[in-house]
């Protein structure tokens, strides 16, 4: 590559060589980028190292590599802060580049679709939803087949019975895989969301994230709210519900039966704080909220300190 | 025997069209992909021609066309902006309606139905998905070229506002045509429905000229198809903060 004419235009750098009237379009990984539309640089000015660098790229890959090093050379050639460009130098530059083929156009904006959708599924937060709705829906399927088997009447000598192996083996399996599946989910819980993780524990964290969307929904949902996410009824003034997804969290059971309701209240409200924690601070507050957890119990079943 | 039920093509947008059955008339789009259906959605093959059944239940594109809209509708060639694109059912009729000459950016923020909206356009040449938030229009304006119609179904507090800062940023100039789907009921629940399609009204039509808005009732309730021509930038537009009777304020708890 000798001549190169590059414009950096928000997150994609537009790259002409010479011999070819077309551009190329590289788009900039999450650039919040020091660099500035209205900049134009001819690539003799260029370092070597940046051209090198070009040479090797392939459209949408490693870009973070041009995207630091075009800020860079901008920044030192300029001498000045570079900005982001306002609408009107977007447009200005828009206008300014040869228009791309139709068919380019299409597989540029396809690539960057494909790409943006693969980094936001490695997020581990996405990771975690997937993992959760997994878990809940073989959660169902395990506790349906050990229902069946307690319909399931096993006489000797039947000719069912050949058949009944088979299926205590396949259960078998499906509730190991299910167990596999509770161990990954509860440790990538703990990772993404530690305190919400260690006040309802790690599995209602999950279900809770997947219910609001994400962590930083469930960061913004009150208590009164996330006691009731994934709950089926409607609420209603006379009587709505009272759990959702709580109903399975750390302690409920050691709560008396008819106090469950002003648990989960209490419950909610510290696990909204410990979720907008996760969210925002991730600050370790877990060990304070679970303190006061312990003592909300205690008040429960009678005992005050 | 039926009698062959005739498709009559819509005389601004020709892959649109309609089949009359006594008074009720089906929408049917002619489809720019290859089978199988893409939600599901009826499908007919005659003369080498595809079409999709374009169902007003399903799609509030379709309610407002079949209520009656006479504003501007996506035609062949032409590029359309998509803002809230979901998984693709309404965004896969407007790339059929522009047809293969054209191109439908289908912007949806939210991973899990972009997924199935990426899978889709994989096999519909014109529908173009990008994953970006509607309401920063500069992160994905490097992707759009200028548009020639935008069509948008966001169902926002804000969503007056997320249109516009589209419409003046990607719009390819006055005469482009700017739809939206407006959800009332995400602009609050202190006011009628009319009342905030008339506020939505008042904002648009600082730059929009206005074709009459179509109630989207009973398939979409709370929802009109409003919108019209861009014209442009407002001549005076108040300084600073923009402070309309529409303004969502900050809804109060129950």
């Amino acid at each position: 590559m000798n001549a190169a004419l590059v414009i950096p235009f928000g997150r994609t750098v537009y790259l002409f060589t010479a011999g070819s009237d077309r551009p190329t379009g590289f788009r900039l990984p999450d650039h919040r980028g020091p660099t500035r539309a209205a900049a134009i640089s001819s690539a003799e000015e260029l370092p070597g190292a940046l051209v090198d660098a070009l040479d090797r790229l392939r459209p949408a890959e490693e870009l973070h590599v041009v995207g630091e090093a075009l800020a860079r050379t901008l920044a030192d050639r300029t001498g000045r802060r570079v900005v982001p460009p306002s609408s009107v130098e977007w447009m200005a530059a828009r206008r300014a580049l040869p228009s791309v083929s139709a068919a380019e156009q299409r597989t540029f904006v396809r690539t960057v679709a494909a790409e943006a959708l693969a980094t936001a599924l490695r997020a581990p937060e996405e990771v975690l939803i997937t993992l959760a709705r997994e878990e809940e829906r073989l959660e169902r399927a395990v506790g349906r087949e050990q229902r069946a088997s307690e319909a399931m009447l096993e006489v000797p000598g039947s000719p069912l019975v050949e058949y009944l192996g088979r299926w205590a083996v396949t259960r078998a399996a499906l509730e190991r895989h299910h167990r596999a599946l509770v161990e990954t989910l509860e440790s990538t819980a703990r990772s993404v969301a530690p305190n919400l993780a260690a006040v309802v524990g790690p599995r209602v964290a999950a279900r809770l994230i997947a219910a609001a969307g994400g962590l930083g929904a469930l960061g913004r949902t009150r208590g009164a709210r996330l006691q009731l996410l994934g709950s089926r009824r409607r609420p209603s003034a006379d009587r709505g519900p009272r759990f959702g997804v709580i109903y399975r969290a750390e302690r409920m059971t050691d709560v008396p039966s008819d106090r469950r309701g002003a648990y989960a209240r209490s419950l909610a409200a510290l696990a909204s704080i410990a979720a907008r924690a996760d969210a925002t601070t991730r600050g370790a507050i877990a060990p304070l909220l679970v303190r006061r957890r312990d003592r909300r119990i205690e008040q429960l079943r009678g005992r005050r300190r | 025997m039926t009698t062959a039920r005739r498709f009559e093509a819509d005389p601004t947008s020709p892959r649109l069209l309609r089949r009359r059955y006594g008074d009720r008339t089906e929408l049917w789009t002619e489809a720019a992909g290859e089978l199988p259906p893409v939600y599901g959605e009826g499908w007919l093959e005659r003369d080498g021609r595809r079409f999709r059944r374009f169902e007003p239940a399903r799609s509030k594109l379709s309610a407002g066309i079949a209520g009656g809209w006479d504003g501007p509708i996506p035609r062949p060639g032409e590029r359309w902006l998509y803002l809230g694109a979901a998984t693709g059912t309404t965004a896969s009729h407007v790339a059929d309606l522009v047809g293969g000459d054209g191109a439908v950016y289908a912007v949806e923020r939210s991973v899990r139905p972009f997924a199935r909206l990426l899978a889709t356009s994989a096999r519909w040449p014109p529908l173009l998905p990008i994953l970006a938030d509607a309401r920063a229009p500069a992160s994905y304006a490097d992707l759009v070229p200028p548009v020639d119609g935008l069509y948008a179904d966001v169902a926002q507090p804000d969503q007056v506002e997320i249109v516009l800062a589209n419409a003046r940023l990607l719009l390819s100039g006055p005469g482009a045509a700017l739809l939206v789907a407006l959800k009332t009921a995400s602009m609050g629940r202190d006011r009628s429905a009319g009342r905030h399609r008339d506020s939505a009204e008042e904002r648009l039509a600082r730059e929009v000229d206005l074709d009459a808005a179509v109630k989207l009732d009973p398939f979409h309730r709370g929802h009109f198809l409003v919108g019209g021509r861009w014209r442009g930038e407002p001549n005076a537009r108040p300084r600073g903060v923009i402070r309309s009777p529409g303004t969502p304020r900050a809804r109060r708890r129950p």
